[in-house]
């Protein structure tokens, strides 16, 4: 050990020069490596619908006045008429439909209060092609109508004066009510003064359905998602889901279409069109910028890989090159090849090491300066032994070949003077 | 002297290319992801309107009932029918424009147009002589149209050169919603950036192409898009929001001077007091006067994002930084010997140091101009990027040469710590040691 300390400390800047870029290098590591999983994590969740077979119709603003409960009804009627179509559904808060979404929050016997994405419309768990893994759908009796912006009109009303049947994920299942089956349980608004809630009794568990407010679907969030048992009533805004035959998918997603232009026509408000498109495109334009960012920070890490790396080797060689006297002087002592290559790899993992500690540090100070200008949990420990791994194994990459050349150094050179 | 400096560090550096080749690198790619980020947050950040953006500003009053009241919270960011109309006919500043945004259904004369929906603003004539816009053909509608609800509109060089080919097309009829509009103007060049007077379209969206006057859009009874926000028992009814208790229009004033701005805010709180008074608002007076800048930062305007990787470019530099100051140490260490013999001929450390921090200087022109190219290429990728202010992304000459600034002091600062070490060596040691 103190042949390897010695030299660090009778020169102490270089080893300092390698130690700070490691530092640096680790903090930056750490928190580009917990940036770029917020965006994953959303995009590897399980979305839990028949992604394939599912096409989504959207942007069905009405001009001037809402549409009524008969003409949302009328409208899955047409849909069901198309030539390849098996369930069609006209929902509110559909998956990737993030033009509106609405907010529940809920607790249950656990305590914990959750913010869900509700999503809303007629057999849902058939058109979605949800998996139940426990209870049971909707009765046709329990749905109540609920249509968007139509200002508490008929047919639009969220207040329903009974307790509403629930519909929950697995994850939701696990986080309110643990290890106790969910399935007739209670769940309320935590907010006691709010009078428009007279609770919720989950009816039916279903294994995944991703939330369609991507941007909190981190955290283990995705799967926060419920149905309701509501049916689309006066509302100023439409949206269908349709689950189509596999094998008639491009035959019915033009025939969908046309059924909407048929049935809407191209009177919508804002001069917006009505967009049909399947999930998967969907899903596409809604990854769209964080897979942008995603290549963003995947540079990131390779340049700064790179840059350390080289940074590591060219200061490692140029301190082999220094000591190649000693290191002949202790080959010609009786030193093996295998010592000296041993003792640089040890003494980059000492400094390395060093580097990590002080980095992680630094690396809560940057995810606290981050939180300032951006909404960000804390930077969870588990990321700290991944950033280290990387610097170390970095570390040694970079040391490999100065410390092979060290361990080459034939002891003859004891005798020359360079 | 500084030539000889020069063809010395210029010589030096090609001796060992594998070494300068990697300062070099390391310097680029830190500046190259420095100014990348740094320019789009300079252009998302930049000023809309310089020279007129501190003398225009945007009232807010709190006309709101007290259901979920709290002390201290910021009054709503639009005005309602009433608070607006008054505040533009009372004009107590210089001048004054209240508005609003909508999409237009535009049926073209010629045939071979489809019609479409046209991006529009309704507002009060104030609003381009305030804005200085530049008219190319025509000019703006008064305060009489404004009062008479003249069916005049003014639109931009875009839509002019769309519908009639770049003509000057003043007096000519545009069909709006059904109804005959006389053109009366047609803007120049004008795309203020971020889109401040109107940031509920989008705040780097493309600019309008209709404006007309507010009055005639509501006896038109177009469309109004953008931002509602009702209480009490307001709905968000387009035929009614002239009555409702909903804030859905934009207000700005100029004020020139700021003893005018502070006369303005006392005219705002008695206008709140005064309404209070009446029953109408039922919070105490609650008022704010930010001018354009202020109130873009209070919007918050630039994304996060573009901050994020702000931050995250800048600790890469400093990453590459330290990176440099031990290749430079390593570079200039190993000329200890040559360094021994010039010291041991006469030079004077004070010389050395100059000759090392040229090489350093050289260094950083040289990484400079890479790193100026792989700024260009990252801009150029964020320029593909899919968000609305992707194509604003352009380098300018300000941040051309902050580029070069910034490369040049990088490696100068780089090259102290290494340059200081290698003059203090002992011209007597390293002539032994040899």
């Amino acid at each position: 050990m103190r042949i390897i300390l010695a030299p660090m400390r009778r020169h102490s800047l270089m080893p300092a020069l390698v130690l700070l870029q490691v530092a640096l290098a680790c903090a930056i590591l750490c928190n580009v490596f917990f940036l770029a999983w917020q965006r994953l994590e959303p995009m590897l969740a399980p979305s839990g619908v028949d992604a394939d077979n599912l096409i989504l119709v959207d942007n069905l603003a009405a001009q001037g006045r809402t549409y009524t409960a008969a003409e949302s009804v009328a409208g899955e009627d047409a849909l069901r008429a198309v030539p390849g179509v098996r369930a069609a559904s006209s929902g509110f808060g559909l998956p990737m439909v993030s033009i509106a979404s609405l907010m529940v929050n809920l607790q249950g016997a656990t305590h914990a209060a959750v913010g869900v994405n509700a999503f809303f419309g007629k057999n849902l768990v058939q058109t979605l092609g949800l998996e139940m893994v426990a209870g049971r759908d909707f009765l046709p009796s329990e749905y109540r109508p609920w249509g968007l912006g139509a200002s508490n009109g008929p047919d639009s009303d969220w207040d329903t004066g009974v307790t509403q049947p629930v519909i929950i994920t697995q994850a939701l299942a696990d986080k309110l009510f643990g290890a106790t089956p969910a399935v007739g349980q209670w769940l309320h608004d935590p907010d006691p003064n709010d009078k428009s809630d007279h609770g919720y009794q989950v009816v039916g568990v279903v294994k995944h359905l991703l939330r369609n407010e991507l941007g909190l679907a981190t955290d283990g969030r995705a799967d926060y998602t419920v149905l309701l048992a509501r049916n689309i009533g006066n509302t100023a805004m439409l949206s269908y889901a349709v689950r189509v035959d596999p094998a008639m998918r491009d035959i019915a997603l033009q025939g969908v279409k046309n059924a909407i232009k048929r049935q809407f026509g191209g009177a919508t408000a804002g001069g917006a069109r009505a967009r049909v498109q399947t999930y998967v495109q969907k899903r596409n334009d809604a990854f769209k910028n964080a897979r942008a960012a995603l290549w963003l920070l995947l540079g990131m890490v390779l340049a700064i890989v790179i840059v350390t790396l080289v940074g590591i080797m060219g200061l490692t060689g140029f301190w082999v090159q220094r000591r190649t006297r000693q290191i002949g002087i202790r080959r010609a002592l009786g030193a093996r090849r295998a010592h000296i290559l041993r003792d640089f790899l040890v003494e980059n993992l000492l400094i390395v090491g060093t580097g990590i500690i002080i980095g992680m540090v630094l690396a809560y100070a940057g995810n606290i300066l981050l939180m300032h200008y951006y909404e960000l949990p804390h930077l969870p420990w588990t990321y700290l032994p991944v950033g280290a791994a990387v610097m170390l194994a970095i570390g040694q990459a970079g040391v490999l070949a100065p410390a092979m050349r060290a361990a080459a150094v034939p002891p003859v050179v004891a005798t020359r003077s360079v | 002297m500084f030539g000889y400096y020069l063809d010395m560090a210029v010589r030096s550096l090609r001796r060992n290319k594998v070494l300068t080749g990697l300062m070099v690198l390391a310097i680029a790619m830190g500046i190259g992801a420095s100014m990348t980020t740094l320019t789009v947050l300079h252009v998302l950040s930049g000023d809309p309107l310089p020279g007129r953006s501190a003398s225009l500003y945007y009232p807010q009053i709190d006309p709101r009932d007290m259901a979920d009241y709290e002390p201290n919270v910021e009054p709503p960011d639009q005005v309602s029918w009433i608070d607006g109309m008054y505040l533009l006919h009372a004009k107590r500043a210089t001048r004054q424009a209240l508005m609003t945004g909508g999409m237009v259904p535009l049926q073209p004369a010629q045939s071979s147009i489809y019609p479409f929906h046209a991006m529009a603003l309704y507002t009060s004539a104030d609003f381009f002589p305030m804005f200085d816009v530049p008219f190319q053909y025509g000019n703006a509608w008064g305060s009489i149209e404004d009062d008479s609800k003249a069916r005049v509109v003014v639109i931009s060089a875009k839509l002019n050169d769309k519908l009639f080919g770049g003509q000057n097309s003043v007096g000519k009829t545009l069909r709006l919603q059904e109804t005959a509009f006389r053109i009366i103007g047609v803007l120049g060049a004008w795309h203020p950036q971020p889109h401040f007077y109107q940031i509920y379209m989008g705040s780097y969206a493309d600019d309008e192409d209709i404006f007309l006057p507010l009055s005639t859009s509501r006896d038109v009874r177009m469309d109004h898009a953008g931002n509602t926000d009702c209480w009490g028992n307001g709905g968000g009814d387009n035929n009614t929001l002239e009555h409702a208790s909903c804030v859905w229009l934009q207000f700005w004033v100029q004020l020139d001077t700021p003893q005018q701005a502070a006369a303005y805010q006392d005219f705002l709180v008695h206008y709140s007091q005064e309404q209070h008074a009446a029953g109408r608002f039922l919070r105490p007076p609650n008022v704010r006067l930010r001018n354009v800048m202020q109130w873009l930062d209070y919007q918050q305007v630039v994304p996060s994002d573009t901050r994020l990787q702000v931050w995250l470019a800048l600790g890469f530099l400093v990453v590459c930084l330290v990176n440099t100051v031990g290749l430079m140490l390593s570079k200039f260490m190993r000329r200890a010997g040559e360094l021994g013999v010039r010291r041991a001929l006469g030079a004077s450390q004070r010389a050395l140091f100059g000759q090392l921090l040229m090489e350093s200087g050289v260094v950083g022109v040289v990484g400079g101009t890479l790193g100026l190219l792989l700024a260009l290429f990252g801009l150029w990728l964020v320029r593909q990027q899919p968000t609305d202010y992707a194509r604003l992304a352009h380098m300018d000459s300000s941040m051309l040469l902050t580029t070069f600034g910034l490369a040049v002091c990088a490696s100068l600062l780089a090259g102290l710590l290494p340059a200081w070490r290698a003059c203090r060596i002992t011209p007597a040691l390293q002539l032994k040691a040899n």
